[in-house]
C-alpha cells in the first residue's frame, strides 16, 4: 500500500537522519581510519603518512595484548555471574510475596546510577579509612587491602557485578512475566517438582532471553572504561587496563595514530560478532521482552 | 518499606497447616530479597549517610550512623563557591535533554519512512544495530580532532550532538520495534479518508507511539546523563557535565568525602527519579540497546 505522494516523503523524512549519520558516523569512522594510518600526535599536529607503522607498533606492545587478555577475561567472568545471579533473582521474585512491586523498583536503582559515579561511590565505599566495606571487615578480623595486585582484578569483577546483575535480572524477570501460568500447572499436573519445572520449562523458553542479555553484557563490560578508570585508572601498573583505557591512555598522551590504530583493531576483534548482532538482536521475532 | 502488603499473612489458619506454611514463606522471601536489595544499593546508601554526616563523624567511623545531621555538605556543594557543581549539574540537564530533541527530531520521522515507506529497512536495521559493537572510544579520537578544528571542543551543543548519536541506534530500533507492531490498517483508512503522508505520520501514527516515545526519552535522557567518556575526552571546563565533574572532586579539592558525597547523590537523583517514574517503559527499551560502557 505505498501511496503516490510516499516517494518523496520517504526522502524528506529521512534526509535529516541520513545527513547526521553522515555527519557522525561514516566520516567518524572514515577520519578514524584515515588517522590510524598516519603519524599524528600531540607534538607533531601535522600529520604524516605512516601507512602501518602504527599497527605493528600496537600489535608488538605486550600492554596491547595484556590488555585484550584482562578484558576478555574479565567480560566472561563478570558476565557469566551476572546471567547466573541475575536468573535466580528472577525465579525469586517470579513469585507473589508482599512488597515484591516496591522491591522490584530497589533492586533495579543501580542500571539508573551513571557507571561514572557508581565509581565515586565505590571509592568512598571502598576507602580504607571512611569506608563501610574496609570497616566490616576489618571487625571481622581481616585486614586486607583491597586494591592490593592480588585482590584488586576479583573486585572490579565483583564491583561490575554489584552494578549489572540488576540489569540481567530486570530483562529475565520481565521474560519470566510473560510465561502462561497454564505451563507451570501443565508442568505441575505431569508431576514435575519445581526443580525440574524450571530446569525442563522455562529454561528452554528463556533460552532466547538469556542469550541476547548475556551477549549485550559481554559486549558492554568488553567496552568497560568509566568504573575501572575512576577506581584504578588501570593500575596497579596496567594489571586492570582494558581495552578502552589501553586506547584513552595513548589518546590522552597525544598519540593520536596509534590510539586510532588500537581502536580500528578492538573494533576488527568485534567483526565475528556483526552476523550475531544482526540476527539476534535486529530480526523483530527476537523482541522478547515486549 | 515492605510493610504495606495487600493482604495479611495467613498464619491464623491453625486447623490447615499446609495452607499457614504456604503463607509465612513469601515474607521469608520478602527479608531475602529486600537484603539482596541493601547489598546491591550499599554504594548509594553509604553516599546518602554519608553526605548527612558532619566531617568529624565521618572521619571517626565509617559504621556509625551520623550522630550530627548536617546539611552543610548539600549548602557547600549547592551555594558554596569552591566548586562549580551547579554549572555541572546544568550542563548534563541541557545535555540530556538536548539530545533527546535531537534525537526525536531525527530519528521519528527517519524511522517511520524505513519502517513503512520501505526504505530498505532489513538492511538499515541491521547497520544500525551493528554498530553497537563499535568500542564507543572508537569514535572519540575523530570527535575530539574534528571538534578541535572546527572550534566545537568543550561546548554544551556539541556535547549533545555526540550524545544523540551516540543513542540514536538505540532510538531507531525501538521505535522500529513499536511500529512494527501498530496495525497498518488504521493508517491504510486515514489515507483512504485523504489524509497525506505527513498528516498521516503528525496526526494518526505520532500519537499512537506515544508510549515508545516516552520509552524513548528516557532511556536517552538516562544513558545522556550517564555518558563519561566523551564528556572527558570532549570537554575541560565550559562543558563539563557530573560525570567528570564529581570525579573532580576527588582530586581537585583534597578529598572532602561529605561533599562528594553530597554531589554524587545529587547527581545521581535526576535520572533515578525519571526511571523509577517511567519505569514500565525501560524494559523494552534496555532489551534492545542497553547500556553504553
Amino acid at each position: 500500500m505505498i501511496r503516490h505522494n510516499a516517494k518523496a516523503a520517504r526522502w524528506v523524512l529521512t534526509a535529516p537522519l541520513f545527513v547526521f549519520l553522515a555527519l557522525a558516523v561514516a566520516y567518524p569512522i572514515y577520519y578514524g581510519i584515515k588517522t590510524s594510518l598516519q603519524q599524528r600526535s600531540l607534538l607533531d599536529p601535522v600529520p604524516s603518512w605512516a601507512g602501518v607503522d602504527n599497527f605493528t607498533a600496537v600489535l608488538k606492545d605486550t600492554g596491547f595484548w595484556h590488555a585484550v587478555s584482562f578484558t576478555l577475561k574479565f567480560t566472561v567472568v563478570a558476565t557469566v555471574f551476572e546471567i547466573v545471579l541475575g536468573f535466580l533473582l528472577a525465579l525469586l521474585m517470579n513469585k507473589h510475596f508482599p512488597g515484591r512491586k516496591k522491591l522490584l523498583s530497589f533492586l533495579i536503582m543501580p542500571v539508573m546510577i551513571a557507571p561514572a559515579l557508581m565509581g565515586v561511590m565505590f571509592r568512598l565505599l571502598l576507602n580504607s579509612d571512611i569506608g563501610i566495606v574496609p570497616a566490616l571487615l576489618d571487625k571481622v578480623g581481616i585486614s586486607i587491602s583491597l586494591f592490593s595486585n592480588d585482590t584488586v582484578v576479583p573486585l572490579l569483577m565483583v564491583l561490575d557485578v554489584l552494578q549489572w546483575t540488576p540489569f540481567a535480572f530486570l530483562l529475565f524477570y520481565s521474560g519470566l512475566q510473560t510465561v502462561p501460568q497454564e505451563l507451570y500447572e501443565a508442568a505441575s499436573v505431569d508431576g514435575a517438582g519445581y526443580f525440574r519445572t524450571i530446569r525442563s520449562v522455562i529454561i528452554p523458553l528463556m533460552l532466547p532471553i538469556l542469550f541476547i542479555t548475556g551477549f549485550l553484557r559481554a559486549i558492554d563490560a568488553f567496552r568497560t572504561f568509566d568504573v575501572i578508570y575512576i577506581l584504578t585508572g588501570g593500575g596497579p601498573g596496567d594489571q586492570t587496563t582494558t581495552v578502552s583505557i589501553y586506547i584513552y591512555k595513548a589518546f590522552a598522551t597525544g598519540n593520536f595514530g596509534t590510539a586510532s590504530a588500537a581502536a580500528v583493531l578492538a573494533a576488527i576483534l568485534m567483526l565475528p560478532l556483526v552476523p550475531v548482532v544482526v540476527r539476534r538482536l535486529a530480526a523483530p521475532e527476537t523482541k522478547a521482552t515486549r | 518499606m515492605t510493610t504495606t502488603t495487600p493482604y495479611a499473612p495467613a498464619t491464623t489458619s491453625t486447623d490447615r497447616p499446609l495452607r499457614a506454611r504456604k503463607h509465612r514463606r513469601p515474607w521469608w522471601k520478602t527479608a531475602v530479597v529486600l537484603f539482596i536489595g541493601l547489598i546491591i544499593n550499599l554504594p548509594l546508601l553509604s553516599a546518602v549517610l554519608t553526605s548527612f554526616k558532619s566531617d568529624a563523624d565521618i572521619s571517626r567511623s565509617p559504621l556509625t550512623v551520623g550522630l550530627h545531621f548536617t546539611l552543610d555538605h548539600y549548602r557547600n556543594v549547592l551555594a558554596g563557591t569552591t566548586y562549580d557543581f551547579p554549572k555541572y549539574f546544568m550542563n548534563s540537564v541541557l545535555i540530556s535533554l538536548g539530545a533527546v530533541v535531537i534525537i526525536l527530531v531525527l530519528a521519528v520521522p527517519g524511522t517511520y519512512a524505513i519502517v513503512r515507506l520501505g526504505f530498505g529497512e532489513k538492511h538499515l536495521l541491521r547497520a544500525v544495530s551493528s554498530l553497537r559493537l563499535m568500542p564507543a572510544i572508537f569514535f572519540a579520537i575523530p570527535f575530539f580532532l574534528l571538534y578541535n578544528s572546527l572550534g566545537l571542543y568543550d561546548t554544551v551543543g556539541s556535547l549533545m550532538l555526540v550524545n544523540a548519536f551516540l543513542n540514536l541506534p538505540l532510538a531507531i530500533l525501538v521505535l522500529a520495534g513499536a511500529l512494527r507492531e501498530l496495525p497498518i490498517e488504521i493508517e491504510e483508512a486515514a489515507f483512504v479518508d485523504g489524509a497525506g503522508t505527513y498528516r498521516t505520520l503528525f496526526s494518526i501514527v505520532l500519537p499512537l507511539l506515544a508510549p515508545a516515545l516516552v520509552a524513548v526519552s528516557v532511556l536517552v535522557f538516562l544513558f545522556s546523563w550517564s555518558d563519561y567518556l566523551f564528556a572527558v575526552i570532549l570537554s575541560s571546563s565550559n562543558a563539563t557535565p557530573v560525570t567528570v565533574g564529581a570525579g573532580n572532586f576527588i582530586t581537585s579539592t583534597g578529598i572532602l568525602w561529605g561533599d562528594i558525597s553530597a554531589a554524587t547523590v545529587l547527581s545521581v537523583l535526576p535520572p533515578l527519579c525519571f526511571a523509577l517514574f517511567a519505569q514500565r517503559y525501560l524494559v523494552s527499551g534496555l532489551s534492545v540497546g542497553a547500556v553504553k560502557g
